[in-house]
């Protein structure tokens, strides 16, 4: 567009000149529109700032130790994105397995779909850390010890494992709905030219699921760096744990907890940008 | 009709239901090498799922289908465990273009063609490039090779799509209503590609609504109805003189709407 303007001066083309001017003069609106509703953000962030420094609580603390907490960032962050990846990997496989004539992969599939939505994450997190060493205990006990180990986790690994197991199931869906939003025909292209089931799935029809559900994964992602404090009750030292401890040891709940909150919504919005970012990127072939 | 030996298609008493209707009841067919072999008929009348079923993309409820040697045979309802198999061995053999083109959208018009030999035959990438290129200046697009489909207009999209088709060098064509889903001036430019390749000896097996292009280019015409070949013969026989009420009768109104040439 922009070259296609830049090549025809607009004084040779009465059309191109109106045309100009009326992008212009969007552009000119949606500007506005948005910069109004920054101004109303600023106000409430405004407001609300005032209303905190009425309570007796003390910035300079929450200042000074803030450096403490963000050092849980990366553990956060860390967390999500490996996260985020396994749970990718299992939605990939139960949406195939939802979509399978397979009995075993179907039965397989939607058993595991069906017992960790129909559970709180907080006891699937309690019963990786908790409860699997206790079975690791008694696999030891009848005489199997290496079997024993697999089942004792570290509480990094168990909270990894637990946010990837419930976000995997959650992410089938999506999955499904992405496989099936391609449309059939690429399916009866590619094995008209005699792909397998396989070579199909990578090459043609996951490139394109893929560009459909960035949106919802992202989003997932997103959710997920927040629940990742609920492994802080394992006592892995992420955002929450390291807020949560000194607010304990110096009755200071609210700024360190403002503290954490803030940090989680930075990491929000940078993350949102980033997912728009590639989503922007994965529609170059899309662009006409 | 050239008949060069041996045929390379050989269809018998192929039947298949789509739940309680019998859509191809009972179809046996030959197919010579080189043969440009046109079906005609009403829509509902079973020729494209009769196209779906030479390439496995419908499966046969019975009968039989033996392309250049592969043989893939159903009974009731169920493919034979042995013909499951050679499948992919079929579809190797035949070429498809589809009346929605489908083309890969997230590949270029070159990604699109050299695809398949590369993953499928593991043809390495200058000779699939080489190859490609050489297709799509025959199908009039080289100077289109970086871009993607959505900058391609639909006769454009189905020229690809053709060009797909023959890199993988099958050894039959099946085209299932082409120019059907295309606006009426770019028409022209598809069937110009098909002609070529009729000129050239390619075996081809064409679901169509043109009958010009069909008198023109076809060696044999075939008039579908009910799931039934109905009538067959050299394209002057079946326009000129048609034998079977029923082909008469379809023609009759094609001609009324204009559209036979």
């Amino acid at each position: 567009m922009e070259a296609t303007n830049a090549s025809i001066p607009p004084e040779s083309d009465p059309d191109l000149a109106v045309g100009l001017a009326l992008v212009r003069k969007a552009r000119r609106i949606r500007l506005i529109e948005t910069v109004k509703v920054g101004i109303v953000w600023l106000v409430l962030l405004a407001l609300l700032t005032a209303g905190l420094l009425q309570l007796r609580i003390s910035p300079q603390y929450a200042f000074q130790h803030a450096g403490f907490v963000l050092r849980g960032v990366g553990t956060t962050i860390g967390v999500s994105v490996v996260s985020i990846l396994i749970a990718s990997g299992l939605a990939l496989f139960g949406a195939l397995g939802r979509l399978s004539r397979n009995p075993i992969a179907q039965g397989v599939s939607g058993l595991y779909i069906s017992v960790i939505r129909g559970t709180p994450l907080l006891i699937q997190v309690y019963f990786i850390y908790l409860g699997l060493p206790q079975i690791g205990q008694q696999l030891k006990e009848l005489g199997y010890p290496q079997l024993a180990e697999i089942f004792t986790l570290g509480a990094i690994e168990a909270g990894i494992l637990a946010l990837s197991l419930n976000y995997g199931a959650y992410m089938t869906e999506i999955f499904r709905a992405g496989l099936q939003a391609v449309g059939h025909g690429q399916y009866e292209a590619a094995a008209a030219l005699g792909m397998t089931r396989w070579q199909m799935l990578r090459r043609i029809i996951l490139p394109q699921a893929i560009r459909i559900i960035i949106p919802d994964v992202g989003n997932q992602f997103i959710a997920m760096q927040k629940d990742s404090a609920l492994v802080s009750i394992m006592g892995v030292w992420e955002i929450t744990f390291r807020a949560n401890r000194l607010a304990r040891k110096d009755a200071k709940f609210i700024e360190m907890l403002l503290v954490a909150a803030i940090i989680y919504w930075i990491l929000t919005v940078v993350s949102s940008w980033l997912q728009s970012r590639l989503e922007k990127r994965m529609a170059h072939a899309y662009e006409r | 009709m050239p008949t060069n030996g041996e045929p390379i298609v050989r269809v018998q008493n192929l039947h298949k239901w789509f739940g309680l209707l019998h859509v191809l009841r009972g179809i046996s067919l030959e197919i010579y090498p080189r043969e440009v072999v046109v079906i005609i008929g009403r829509s509902g009348s079973g020729k494209s799922t009769f196209l779906r079923c030479l390439n496995l993309l419908e499966e046969p409820t019975s009968g039989r289908v033996e392309i250049d040697g592969v043989v893939v045979e159903a009974a009731d309802g169920e493919l034979l465990p042995e013909s499951r198999a050679r499948i992919r061995d079929l579809r190797l053999k035949t070429g498809m273009v589809f009346q929605e083109f489908n083309v890969f959208p997230h590949k270029t018009a070159l990604e699109n063609i050299i695809e398949a030999p590369m993953v499928v035959k593991g043809v390495p990438k200058e000779q699939a490039v080489e190859k490609g290129r050489e297709l799509l200046r025959k199908v009039g697009l080289l100077d289109k090779q970086d871009v993607h489909p959505i900058r391609l207009s639909g006769g454009q999209k189905q020229r690809i799509a053709i060009a797909r088709a023959l890199a993988m060098e099958p050894n039959v064509m099946l085209f299932d209503e082409p120019t059907s889903a295309l606006d009426p001036e770019l028409i022209g430019e598809v069937l110009s590609v098909m002609k070529d390749l009729a000129m050239e000896g390619t075996t081809m097996i064409i679901v169509t609504h043109e009958m010009g292009f069909a008198h023109e280019v076809a060696d044999r015409v075939i008039y579908m109805e009910g799931g039934m070949l109905v009538e067959e013969g050299p394209p002057d026989q079946i326009f000129t003189c048609p034998q079977d009420p029923r082909t008469r009768q379809f023609l009759a109104r094609i001609i009324e709407s204009g559209r036979l040439v």
